[in-house]
């Protein structure tokens, strides 16, 4: 007996372990699984949170290799693979330092100057720039071929026969400048005393001979006195210069003839560098107290174009001596008489990066042709800082506020996130986006609202629960419909019938209620012995024959009523009277079709709200001899209110990220403007249209991120706190 | 109490002096009123579904049914032959060319005269004669309209419809002889045997001429691994030089092949059709490129539905034609169901034990709550988001990931690393699963305690009476948020244009080469393919009955899944409506 029992208690106790670990296993399971797969749906905020974190990380700037001349250089060059350094000495040698492996390879000679004494030297990206002892100037322009033999790459630097400048004057001038192509020296403008020269040298080749003709012409104007930079663009339109006195003066070459100068105080302390940024455009002007800032051209037409201070930069402790523009996008290096480096970005005013030069007393600077390093170099040393500046043209300010672009009058929000050209750079600011997102959504709540407010005040205070069977299913259909239908009805079947009917449109609105209310009151003066022939709920059909009816008078009486107020024909008379221009796909039509895709929400959340209200209220009220009315306005709408602002809000949200029906309803045009007969661009449109062409990893594609983001976190917030109403108010009447 | 109350009306009775009656009469018409215009706000609703869903109907059930040719003759003397589609008034008739014919009508309305004029939208097909597709044509222009019996409408699988009338039949050249005479017979025999023949092709290219180009692939791709491993293992190169002199026997192979297909194709084009115009002019047509050979007017009621069922066969279970304007959508019908299953594998088991958790095994209290409210308005969140999520992560992340690891002999071109049928499935499933979780714990909930309790005091384990009884009870709600999640998925767009979508897929995401499914391919959409067909297509009039056509079907897939979903919920409440506590 005692050893059978212990056996008994044995055996419930191992299959009691056993399912006891087996219940224990589920619970961690569920926990851990159910855990885990929560945090991963809120994960996705972190995930979006991470791609946009970059846009706002500043440039890394770090040294990297280092290279030690064998021979004071006047100015260097590289390729875009950073392969080789070009190295000018004086008497025209060009040495070619193999950065790689820090040895020299086989030097150029340039031609002509030989033996000639150099009064300064200068690189820009395409060639050297040399002003000789005896005046004349001569520009060499340096290029790299690029080869691959098998998947090895060879660059092989050539430096081209010189163009020589000469414009009659005994010594160097004060300053001068060189435009220098893809092809060659284009032209050269330079400052003898109080005489600006400019001269533009054509190169034409003749197709029969293959004769190549060299020609320079030669023009003049008169100049400030003490100019002490000049600067000319690439295209060969403007020349710019700076006075000791702290004076810019402008000068326009048009059909290579200079015009008289346009001059411009600058203020403060004397110019002390000057420089392009990405464009030729816009340009650097760096001062002795180390006041940095950018000024191009603003005017309506190319004749009354003055020369203006964009904007200001932090700064520098001592005077700015150069310039250094990136090739890829508006952001440039400053460096100052103590050697201190600063990179920033023009558009969106961002300091990116700070530092100090690694070598002492740098006589000149170089960005490297894909802006991944700057050279910084002494007459001992060249160093190269290695730049990871992916995201430069994005700030707070560039996003979210006006940016003055070049070529535009004022500052402006604009998106126009590709450009045909390279040189224009893309204008990324979301203000015109997130105003046409509540735009669409304005429009479209100016239907919703009183529809499903409405609607669902009628539902579910007056309507027979026999239909009220029927209605809620319909509406759920309703909010099931899938966008991209209601999108491509809206597109291609409303838009034109608004267009054409306009008129017919807006005498619905008037219409409609009108036969509504003459329906009602028709059923009111109806025997009672005849309406008790019908059940209830039959007032539903019958209201629906009298919006048919309302419909098709309105449309009848368009034709004449067109007529008579718009002289027959709405969009001419709209564009007569107010210069606003019909757009077929416009934001009446978006309006339409995402309030109705909004009504079932908004409605199925207010119903929900107006049937929680306690059925004793309704009853003392009525007892109290309140009309039916009277009790829904002033008993039902007030308790139930905050379920239906909570309602609206979830409405505000599903029309805030809808997507299909914009971009098939409405053109995407990304203007700021309130006219409902024009189109708009909301975020969501904007994502779906440009994502698939961003880059990964790309600026565009990181801002497109920070829209999403925007979107997620607004209708995060605008839901939780409409759930957070609707708790409190279910709750509060649960008691009742 | 009786005191207070008069105190309270007293003084609101007193000025109209007994006109408390009428004030609130007034008071009375006025409320009246407005419960008119709340119930004209419900009915406006409901008819506006009503009229969206006729809409697509009519329209889309319509566009199957063979609409007769008109042959029109002009008062100026010229003819145009094609078929009505739509009929309106313009205000006012302006100074359209004689011919009655202008591309687009809208712009060239004036609209500033009284009298006004019927127009016809009329289908003049014949893209490929340099006609317009479709075009305008006042009422009254026309000198007289007929019917001729002879006139043909001709499907092609390559060019939009013609339509003319057919004159003889050539062979290499040279009229054939007709069957007893009859041009229309002829012209049904022969059309059969293209039919066959072009079935014979697509057989041979699929299965003959595909298999190779496989099979090429694959040893492209080995080879190219080999390369990159090892350039001088002895064993590699051994392997690589067997792998050329393979590919190298099978180029021949495939050439001979390719020539035999070259042959076949050409019988193709052996016959032709000649047909005239209306404008009189001849158009050689190749019967092999025929699809479908029609003479509306010479068809009844019973001839018209026969067409009319074969039509909607083939919208449904055949391939689209001619840049998916015509033809039918079954790899679109097919890619939704694909990718609404595979979501449905992932989205089941996690929703369900999300809500497990949060019901079942979580501590109620104020962190849960939270959680609950934002797994909630998860389900608000803007889809285009979850879309750019599923691009980030799942494309852009994972799938590069994976390409590096397994597929990086066929890089720079991705193949889990582009949008594709596994992560449009995930993402969708993203989106759905707080669909699921809110069903499956309203599912839970319904569960009264007393069955729990009794479960447990029978000596069940908190898991067994989870798992054998409250599950099974909550089956239900947990297929109500499935089916909820499935209909959402159906009708989804946005996110799928970004991650995996295609306007015409070549390839299907399940067919019979291993490993059978292809979770990396991309695949078609009903959604994706109506806004496809909608907005990146020229000829928009030719493609609108079938954006119809399949809007319609979608509809009614998402409301069919939407209904059931509803029933079973009311089916569930009403079920446990007594019995929770």
């Amino acid at each position: 007996m005692g050893i059978s029992s212990n056996k008994d208690r044995s055996r419930r106790a191992e299959t009691s372990a056993r399912r006891r670990l087996s219940d224990r296993f589920a619970k961690y399971f569920v926990t851990i699984g159910g855990l885990a797969i929560i945090a991963c749906v809120l994960g996705i905020f972190v995930f979006i949170l991470g791609e946009v974190m970059p846009l706002f990380a500043e440039a890394t700037v770090a040294p990297g290799r280092f290279l030690s001349f064998s021979s004071p250089p006047r100015a260097v060059l590289t390729d875009e693979y950073q392969t080789w350094c070009l190295a000018l000495e004086d008497r025209g040698i060009v040495k070619c330092y193999d950065l790689a492996a820090g040895r020299e390879a086989p030097e150029f000679k340039i031609d002509g100057l030989e033996g000639q004494v150099y009064a300064r030297a200068a690189a820009k990206h395409g060639g050297f720039h040399v002003v000789l002892a005896d005046g004349r100037e001569c520009v060499a322009a340096v290029k790299f071929n690029i080869d691959f033999k098998g998947s090895v790459r060879v660059v092989t630097p050539i430096v081209q026969k010189p163009a020589i400048f000469e414009f009659g004057a005994k010594g160097p001038s004060d300053a001068s400048d060189a435009r220098i192509g893809p092809e060659g020296a284009r032209g050269l403008a330079a400052v003898s005393g109080d005489k600006l020269i400019y001269l533009n040298r054509s190169v034409t080749k003749n197709e029969m001979t293959g004769e190549v003709e060299d020609d320079i012409s030669k023009t003049e104007a008169a100049a400030p006195a003490n100019i002490r930079r000049l600067a000319v663009d690439l295209e060969g339109q403007n020349v710019y210069g700076a006075t000791r006195d702290g004076e810019l003066a402008r000068w326009r070459i048009q059909n290579n003839k200079l015009e008289p100068a346009d001059r411009v105080k600058v203020g403060g302390a004397p110019v002390s560098a000057l420089g392009f940024l990405l464009g030729d455009q816009s340009l650097l002007v760096g001062q002795e107290d180390g006041g940095v800032s950018v000024w191009f051209l603003v005017g309506r037409n190319t004749d009354s174009k003055i020369l203006t201070r964009i904007r200001d930069f932090k700064k520098h402790p001592l005077a700015v001596t150069r310039f250094e523009a990136s090739t890829r996008e508006k952001s440039f290096f400053s460096l100052d008489a103590g050697g201190g480096l600063r990179l920033a970005h023009s558009t969106s005013e961002r300091i990116l990066w700070e530092g100090r030069s690694p070598v002492a007393d740098p006589s000149g600077i170089l960005y490297t042709p894909k802006a991944d390093g700057l050279f910084v170099y002494n007459t001992e040393t060249l160093a190269v800082l290695d730049i990871h500046n992916p995201h430069p043209e994005t700030s707070v300010k560039a996003l979210f506020g006006k940016v003055w672009y070049e070529n535009n009058i004022e500052p402006e929000y604009s998106w126009q996130s590709s450009s045909s050209s390279n040189d224009v750079e893309p204008k990324l600011s979301l203000v015109p986006i997130v105003y046409g997102t509540l735009k669409g959504t304005f429009y479209s709540l100016l239907l919703a609202i009183p529809a499903a407010v409405l609607a669902a005040m009628y539902t579910s205070q007056f309507l027979s629960w026999g239909l009220r069977r029927f209605v809620k299913p319909i509406v759920e259909i309703m909010a099931s419909l899938p966008s991209v239908v209601i999108g491509f009805l809206a597109g291609l079947w409303l838009a034109p019938r608004v267009a054409s009917g306009f008129v017919a449109i807006i005498s619905m609105i008037l219409m409609v209620p009108v036969s509504i209310v003459a329906a009602g009151f028709i059923g009111r003066i109806l025997p009672k012995t005849f309406r008790a022939r019908f059940p209830q709920g039959t007032e539903i059909p019958c209201f629906m024959i009298a919006i048919a009816a309302g419909a098709w008078l309105a449309m009848l009486s368009s034709g004449p009523v067109e007529s008579a107020l718009f002289g027959g024909n709405f969009q001419a008379w709209l564009l007569r009277t107010t210069g606003a221009e019909y757009n077929q796909n416009n934001a009446i039509v978006v309006g339409m079709a995402m309030g109705f895709a909004v009504i079932p929400i908004i409605f199925a959340v207010a119903e929900d709200a107006f049937s929680n209200v306690p059925k004793t209220l309704i009853s003392a009220s009525l007892a109290l001899g309140a009309h039916r009315w009277q009790t829904v306005t002033r008993v039902v709408l007030p308790t139930a209110s905050p379920g239906i602002f909570s309602g609206i809000m979830i409405g505000f949200g599903r029309a805030v990220g809808e997507t299909m029906i914009v971009v098939m309803a409405t053109g995407v045009t990304a203007i700021m403007d309130w006219s409902p007969f024009n189109g708009f661009r909301t975020l969501s449109a904007n994502i779906a249209n440009e994502i698939p062409e961003a880059p990964h990893g790309g600026t565009l594609y990181r801002i497109l991120f920070l829209s999403g983001l925007l979107l997620f976190g607004f209708t995060f917030i605008i839901n939780t706190a409409a759930e957070l109403v609707r708790q409190r108010l279910r709750s509060k009447y649960s008691t009742l | 109490m009786p005191a207070a109350i008069e105190t309270v009306m007293k003084p609101r009775a007193a000025p109209a002096g007994g006109g408390l009656r009428h004030r609130k009469r007034t008071a009375g018409l006025w409320g009246e009123t407005m419960i008119w215009l709340c119930g004209g706000a419900l009915a406006l609703n409901l008819l506006l579904v009503i009229c969206l869903v006729g809409l697509l109907a009519v329209n889309g059930l319509s566009c199957f049914w063979q609409k007769p040719l008109i042959l029109f003759e002009f008062k100026d003397g010229s003819w145009a032959l094609g078929e009505i589609h739509e009929t309106e008034f313009v205000k006012n008739a302006d100074g359209r060319s004689a011919d009655g014919r202008s591309a687009d009508g809208r712009s060239a309305d004036g609209r500033n005269g009284a009298d006004g004029a019927l127009r016809i939208k009329v289908r003049f097909a014949n893209v490929d004669t340099g006609q317009q597709d479709f075009g305008w044509i006042d009422e009254n222009t026309i000198e007289r309209r007929t019917e001729p019996v002879d006139a043909a409408y001709i499907e092609r699988f390559e060019w939009s419809p013609f339509i003319g009338f057919p004159k003889e039949i050539r062979r290499d050249g040279a009229a054939a002889t007709l069957d007893g005479g009859d041009i229309y017979k002829t012209v049904d025999r022969i059309l059969g045997e293209k039919l066959q023949l072009r079935g014979v092709i697509q057989t041979f290219e699929k299965e003959q001429i595909g298999s190779i180009d496989e099979e090429l692939n694959r040893l492209r791709l080995r080879k190219k691994a080999l390369v990159g491993k090892s350039g001088a293992d002895a064993e590699g190169q051994t392997e690589i030089l067997r792998i050329d002199k393979t590919v190298e026997s099978m180029n021949r192979e495939h050439d001979v092949l390719e020539k035999k297909l070259l042959e076949l194709k050409k019988g193709l084009e052996s016959d032709v059709l000649v047909l005239e115009t209306a404008a009189g002019a001849k158009r050689e047509v190749p019967i092999g490129g025929i699809a479908r050979f029609v003479r509306p007017n010479d068809l009844g009621f019973g001839g018209r539905s026969i067409l009319y069922i074969r039509r909607v066969g083939e919208f449904l279970f055949d391939n689209p034609r001619n840049l998916n304007t015509e033809g039918g959508i079954f790899p679109a019908i097919f890619g939704t169901v694909m990718m609404v299953l595979l979501m449905s594998f992932a989205v089941v088991p996690f929703g369900v034990l999300a809500a497990l958790y949060l019901r079942e095994y979580a501590k109620q209290g104020f962190i849960v709550r939270l959680v609950r409210i934002a797994v909630n308005n998860l389900a608000g969140v803007p889809s285009i988001v979850f879309g750019m999520f599923g691009l980030g992560f799942f494309v852009y992340m994972v799938g590069g990931s994976i390409d590096q690891l397994f597929f990086a002999e066929s890089l720079p071109s991705p193949t889990f690393g582009t949008g594709g049928i596994l992560w449009a499935s995930l993402t969708l499933a993203l989106l759905t699963v707080p669909v699921v979780i809110v069903a499956s714990e309203e599912g839970l909930a319904a569960v009264p305690r007393i069955v729990r309790e009794g479960s447990l005091a029978l000596g069940a384990t908190k898991f067994e009476t989870t798992w054998r009884v409250v599950i099974p009870a909550a089956a239900p709600g947990i297929l109500t948020g499935l089916i909820l999640a499935m209909a959402r998925a159906a009708g989804e767009v946005a996110p799928l244009m970004i991650v995996g979508m295609v306007k015409l897929a070549t390839t299907m995401p399940l067919d019979g080469s291993p490993p059978f499914l292809h979770p990396e391919r991309k695949f078609m959409h009903l959604g994706f393919h109506i806004y496809d067909m909608a907005f990146q297509n020229k000829n928009v009039d030719a493609t609108k009955p079938l954006i119809f056509a399949t809007s319609f079907l979608l509809i009614a897939i998402v409301t069919a899944m939407n209904l059931t979903a509803i029933s079973l919920r009311n089916h569930l409440r009403r079920k446990y409506a007594g019995a929770s506590v």
